[in-house]
């Protein structure tokens, strides 16, 4: 029987090769692109999900009352860790984090490595696999971890216990034994490192050991396994009363108002295996997966489009087979002998069309993660259980897919059949309101490509209020003093052609090629009541060589002695002081220094543009650190000065990197996510339309194929050519329309959630949903007048005949 | 007694009048008759004929296979009951474009699930007995008209039916092909098997060992030579 099926199922699909042609076409293509979304999302989901402990693992964040509403922070002072696991019981382990790069100062093998600072129970805590050494190495403050790949850098072997590492961190150096080797993190690692180091090396340790005022890094800590998160944040109420007293007065002086629980400061817990997701948006804590889920929904929405395709084609095409299902019946099978028989040869069609899949995709893999700048690969899906839902998931389409067309066709009336009538008013509602689903999801995939890209356009093109075009950002990452590089860099520049001016800060504007990121906030008291501001040192011409606007006063110049005691500040801190003319007015800070502030600068986009611009101060300490030079250089030749900015760099400090890019690239480098997703819709929404065109061809071509002998009589009686293709092309045109009104609505609200994450958004116009719409009935027009204007063309003698 | 029909009513419904398809049928079939339906087109003998097959319903009457009352059967139970007493032939006569001769004779006998080396050796014989060994690897498209039919008959007995109910069976042949296949017929009847078949053709009817005429649904008269 089943040989028999097989065979059948084979002569029916060779014997209709178009169709199941389109069809594998069709469904390959799906299953390639919701393979490779689906490794791109399941990749993104599995995110620090591999430790062990993960169930136990938090991160602590507080959650303050401030006058103006709850605000989050995961910054925590140094004190901070040591006296919670003192004071609080049921946690198991904890551990401060810092993430800071160091250079090797070994000769021939200077190298910038990622360095964190931990405590000893990091590697308790974390599944960061020791090879060699000792889990608790970090006990002894001269030892460190490296990874295999570091010491396979930087010793040539990866037995490098006991070799010593000359490290120079933030200025100041320190040599190190190298007490226990870590496999490298996986890519799937949020925590990222080459060189863990005992926190107690971290900056400013010995200073902030007892000041719980400054906050510079993250704690993890590990509960125990019957504690939960809730119970940590009620037992810590007595210790941030009594840690965090006047913290919790100025608040009660400023007016906040307390939380529900009555609390002005609380401590909360974020799951480890949540962080990637989470995001702190200065009000609250959002743990959203909605991303990845979003792609795999994309990848669903395709696979969805090429099973309606098949559903359609499949009955469509029944029509052709009703006779064999009629004679087949009065031989004597049943319903279920029937089904079975369809069912097969759709799992056919479904297994040839997954096994091409699978080598596209493969084919593809590289491509895509390049495309998408993704280091997934599919081998992250080969894990047992996701082959288990992959092979589930084709199973449940095969049969929603391939049993439909089967289950309609044997339940056909014997008789009906062999007279070889279909009840066709029926099987198309079904087949347009499958087609309208199909083309909904066309069109809310096309407007949301026109949406990200022109969302994705406006930021970047919009004025910032700096400029980025013509400013070149290099990270300082010599072994030199910052200050010094800097000095020797104006030397080195001054007078070069198409250099304007250089100046230096401690904080880059987008994202540098150095891949850091960091801020630097403070609160102090002003006129009684708590205020917050950005920091940020600076050096001489920094207004000037960034284009930022002055709106009153000065900036800071060499021709005023005491600038060092200036400041200057935007709008937005203008605001926060309540100060109309802020100009010489002064604020205290570390309770006697008198700051002036001597100009304010028009408000500029110093974060990302999801965010409001927050306060900003300009300091210029010369006793701060600088870690990034700005170089503005004239608009004619930049390639050729942008070298010679290279060239400059590598006089200076020949064995780093030199890591300079123009701030345009940077800003757009921190659009990585817009642009990763604004791909991924219009690649699937270009899947999408080609795959609706398939379904769309192919039941055009039946379509006029039955209505054959109708446009016969009705070319006889006296239609045009016009009318003909009119009056075929009419029924579709009237499903895109209905698609256009049920996907508009969705597409609207979708996009504006999706708006709402940006501070700075486009407005929503209908003309982006009108275009969208016409594209999809431009599309649908064209795919079908293949068909019909042929059809309406042909000689209706020739037509009438066939009957 | 192999069937009895007791006036049969079937009708269907146009602008609220009753159009009668059968109107007051009753008939008794004997085993090893060779039974004629004539009449001309339109006259209900195709609906006569399904009726009998049981693949269509009527709304009065009574219907008795072998002392079973097919009008208070089950779909199920009908299906089971003509699978395994009735063949059919029909004018076009619907092979499945898709198999092999030998196929086409085959399948009646899977859906009956017999045993692999059975249906070879009952299919074997079949082929044999209707000269069509030689063709048994073809595909339907690649037979005459004839032929194709022979296969279809063929089909239709592989199940050793004891009714074979055939609908214009000679209808797409030309003389001599329809005239073959009448001989193959009567020499079935002659074997035993019950055979009842519509026709346009006094010649073809003249077959038959009894002739029924049909017109407008009701039955005109019988005679019997």
């Amino acid at each position: 029987m089943l040989k028999n099926y097989i065979k059948i199922a084979f002569r029916n699909l060779w014997k209709d090769k178009s169709f199941t042609l389109l069809n594998v076409l069709g469904l390959s293509i799906a299953f390639a692109a919701s393979l490779l979304l689906g490794m791109y999302a399941l990749f993104d989901l599995s995110y620090d999900q591999f430790h062990k402990n993960k169930e136990d693992l938090f991160q602590v964040y507080y959650a303050e009352q401030k006058p103006g509403g709850q605000e989050v922070a995961t910054s925590m002072p140094v004190p901070f860790a040591p006296a919670l696991q003192q004071e609080l019981p049921n946690i198991k382990h904890i551990s401060r984090y810092i993430s800071d790069h160091a250079l090797n100062l070994e000769a021939g093998k200077e190298l910038d490595l990622n360095l964190i600072f931990v405590d000893p129970d990091f590697f308790q805590m974390f599944s960061f696999e020791t090879v060699l050494g000792t889990k608790e190495v970090l006990k002894d403050n001269a030892q460190i971890s490296i990874t295999e790949e570091t010491a396979q850098k930087l010793f040539g072997k990866t037995e490098a216990l006991g070799e010593t590492l000359d490290l120079l961190i933030n200025g100041r150096r320190e040599v190190f034994t190298v007490g226990s080797i870590l496999k490298d993190p996986p890519v799937t690692s949020g925590l990222r490192f080459d060189v863990a180091v005992n926190f107690s090396h971290s900056p400013n340790y010995t200073e902030n050991l007892d000041r719980w005022d400054s906050r510079n890094h993250s704690v993890f800590i590990q509960l125990n396994e019957d504690a939960t998160a809730s119970d940590i944040t009620q037992s810590a109420v007595s210790f941030t009363d009594l840690h965090y007293k006047g913290n919790i007065e100025d608040l009660k002086r400023d007016g906040a108002q307390p939380n529900a629980n009555g609390n002005y400061l609380e401590l909360h817990l974020l799951p480890f295996k949540d962080i990637h997701f989470a995001d702190f948006k200065g009000h609250s804590l959002k743990v959203s997966r909605a991303y990845p889920y979003m792609i795999l929904g994309i990848g669903l929405l395709i696979l969805c489009i090429a099973g309606i395709n098949f559903v359609n084609m499949s009955i469509a095409r029944s029509a052709q087979r009703l006779r064999e299902i009629g004679m087949r019946k009065t031989l004597g099978a049943a319903k279920k002998q029937l089904f079975f028989q369809f069912w097969s040869e759709s799992v056919w069609v479904f297994m040839i069309a997954l096994l091409l899949g699978i080598g596209i995709s493969m084919a593809l893999e590289s491509s895509f993660r390049q495309l998408f700048n993704t280091p997934a690969t599919l081998s992250h899906l080969s894990s047992p259980v996701l082959i288990g839902v992959l092979v589930g998931s084709f199973v449940v389409i095969t049969f929603i897919a391939g049993g439909y067309p089967a289950l309609v066709l044997s339940k056909l009336g014997t008789l009906k059949a062999l007279k070889g009538k279909l009840d066709l008013a029926g099987k198309n509602r079904v087949r347009n309101t499958l087609m309208v689903v199909q083309f909904s999801i066309a069109i809310v995939l096309i407007s949301g490509t026109l949406v990200l890209k022109k969302q994705l356009d406006f930021m970047r093109n919009k004025d910032l209020g700096f400029n980025k075009t013509q400013v070149v950002a290099v990270p300082l990452n010599g072994k030199r003093a910052n200050r010094q590089d800097v000095a020797l860099l104006r030397n080195e520049l001054a007078g070069k052609p198409g250099i304007l001016s250089v100046t230096a800060s401690d904080n880059n504007l987008g994202l540098g090629k150095d891949g850091s990121t960091y801020f630097s906030r403070m609160g102090f008291d002003y006129k009684g009541r708590g205020v917050h501001t950005n920091m940020l040192v600076v050096d001489y011409d920094y207004p000037e060589t960034l284009g930022l606007q002055l709106k009153e006063g000065r900036t800071f110049s060499r021709s005023y002695s005491g600038d060092s005691l200036s400041i200057v500040i935007n709008e937005a801190m203008a605001r926060e002081l309540q100060e109309k003319d802020p100009v010489n007015k002064q604020i205290i800070l570390d309770d006697s220094i008198k700051y002036t502030i001597v100009g304010v600068l028009k408000d500029y986009n110093f974060q990302s543009l999801n965010k409001k611009i927050e306060p900003i101060s300009l300091f210029m300490k010369s006793d701060w650190d600088l870690y990034y030079a700005f170089v503005k250089v004239a608009p004619q030749n930049m390639a050729q000065t942008f070298e010679s900015i290279e060239d400059a760099w590598k006089r200076i400090e020949p064995n780093a990197e030199f890591l300079g890019s123009f701030l345009d690239e940077n800003i757009d480098r921190t659009f990585k996510r817009e642009r990763t997703m604004t791909t991924i819709i219009t690649s699937g929404s270009l899947i999408a339309i080609i795959l609706s065109c398939i379904g769309l061809f192919a039941i055009s071509m039946l379509v006029v194929t039955q209505r054959t002998k109708e446009i016969g009589v009705r070319k006889v009686v006296g239609a045009s050519v016009a009318q003909i293709t009119f009056l075929l092309t009419k029924d579709f045109v009237k499903l895109v329309g209905i698609a256009f009104l049920i996907a508009a609505p969705v597409a609207w609200w979708l996009l504006s959630q999706w708006l709402q994450d940006y501070e700075y958004r486009i407005e929503l116009q209908l003309w982006i949903f009108l275009a969208a719409g016409l594209l999809a009935v431009f599309i649908a027009l064209v795919t079908i007048s293949f068909r019909t204007i042929r059809a309406a063309l042909k000689n209706p003698v020739e037509s009438l005949r066939t009957e | 007694m192999l069937l009895q029909l007791n006036h049969i009513y079937k009708w269907v419904k146009q602008g609220g009048k009753r159009v009668f398809l059968l109107n007051d049928i009753s008939l008794d079939v004997e085993e090893g008759e060779f039974i004629s339906i004539m009449g001309p087109s339109g006259s209900g003998k195709s609906t006569l004929l399904n009726v009998i097959g049981m693949l269509d319903e009527f709304q009065e009457g009574e219907y008795m296979f072998l002392d079973e009352s097919v009008h208070t059967l089950k779909e199920k139970h009908r299906s089971k009951l003509y699978k395994e007493y009735i063949g059919f032939v029909f004018q076009a006569y619907h092979l499945i474009d898709e198999l092999t001769v030998y196929e086409n004779i085959e399948t009646p006998l899977l859906y009956k699930n017999i045993k692999s080396s059975e249906r070879k050796a009952l299919v074997a014989d079949m082929l044999d007995r209707f000269n069509i060994v030689g063709k048994k690897d073809l595909f339907p498209a690649q037979l005459s008209g004839g032929q194709q039919q022979l296969v279809g008959i063929a089909r239709a007995l592989i199940a050793k039916p004891k009714l074979i109910l055939a609908d214009e069976p000679t209808g797409n042949l030309n003389s001599k092909q329809g005239e073959e296949i009448m001989e193959l017929f009567k020499e079935l009847n002659q074997e035993g098997v019950t055979i009842i078949q519509a026709t346009h053709s006094e010649s073809n009817a003249a077959y038959g060992n009894r002739i029924i005429h049909l017109l407008d649904g009701s039955k005109q008269h019988q005679a019997s030579n």
